[in-house]
């Protein structure tokens, strides 16, 4: 264990200087390199950082998912992966309402620019909102709740989650809303201008990359901390076994 | 665009770039910023 820690530590530092590097990168070309775009000017460059939070926001919850269920099927079989499999939940949770959480303040900061908006209840707006409230929900039942049964009933969210995000994804393509069109995979109209892609390229890969480093920190964390959990119990145990002299 | 136009809040458009940029940088800071200063709190059961 001592030789694997410095090696851990190693690589997560490399991670984190490359997923750095890539966010620089990625910010110079959207600020800098990219031209304005020429209906909307400066305030347009918003796309570079809302778009990829948006899609990355899509993604971490089918993380919670997946982890979800294979906490359902380990909790009575085997504990001690399914508490693994927990911690890989939670810290999925949490990614997902960060990434939402800044696609819908990015969105709305952008709409009020673009559209004279804040807010609008349409299809895309609302479910991403749902998307956000659901993990919020998580959290705090996983926070409060102190029936012991915490972990199985966020799991249960979490498969509401994951119905949400195909939701979300389809929303402005089955109705024809105050968002845009999709950009990706939209039909013969849809697609980026050329010299949009190498800031956008840069970005979802970068905010990729600090995503996946920020999950498995947290992932770390959640996993020292239940250690530490049952260590602490160990020695409760132990203490209350103690003979009195 | 430069880091001076980058910075110009005079209008409503430079406004918001730099409110959703902010935004993102503070929000992903301010969590990753919150786990470290809870993993170095939480006792290391491997050593």
């Amino acid at each position: 264990m001592e030789q694997r820690n410095p090696t851990l530590r190693s690589v997560a530092w490399l991670w984190f200087g490359i997923a750095i590097a890539v966010l620089v990168v990625g910010f110079r070309q959207a600020i800098f390199l990219t031209p304005a775009d020429a209906a909307q000017g400066d305030v347009g460059r918003i796309f570079y950082y809302h778009v990829p939070s948006a899609m990355w926001s899509l993604v971490f919850p089918y993380v919670n998912f997946i982890a979800s269920l294979f906490y359902l099927y380990w909790r009575k079989r085997d504990p001690l992966k399914a508490l693994t499999a927990d911690a890989m939940a939670i810290a999925a949770a949490e990614v997902s309402v960060v990434y939402s959480s800044i696609c819908l303040i990015t969105g709305s900061i952008w709409g009020r620019a673009a559209w004279g908006i804040w807010w609008t209840w349409d299809e895309r707006l609302t479910s991403e909102l749902l998307l956000f409230l659901l993990y919020v929900s998580y959290l705090m039942l996983r926070r409060f709740s102190s029936t012991g049964q915490a972990q199985t009933l966020a799991a249960v969210i979490s498969i509401f989650a994951a119905i949400d995000v195909p939701i979300v994804w389809m929303s402005i393509r089955w109705w024809r809303t105050q968002h845009p069109a999709p950009v990706f995979f939209g039909g013969p109209d849809a697609g980026l201008d050329k010299s949009m892609m190498p800031a956008f390229v840069w970005n979802i890969i970068g905010w990729g990359i600090w995503g996946i480093f920020i999950l498995i920190f947290r992932f770390a964390l959640e996993r020292r901390r239940q250690l530490a959990e049952q260590e602490a119990a160990l020695q409760a145990i132990e203490a209350s076994l103690e003979i009195p002299q | 665009m430069t880091w001076h136009s980058f910075f110009n809040l005079s209008t409503m458009q430079n406004r918001h770039l730099l409110a959703s940029y902010a935004t993102v940088l503070i929000i992903q800071g301010a969590y990753v910023g919150w786990i470290a200063w809870n993993w170095f709190r939480t006792k290391n059961t491997h050593h």
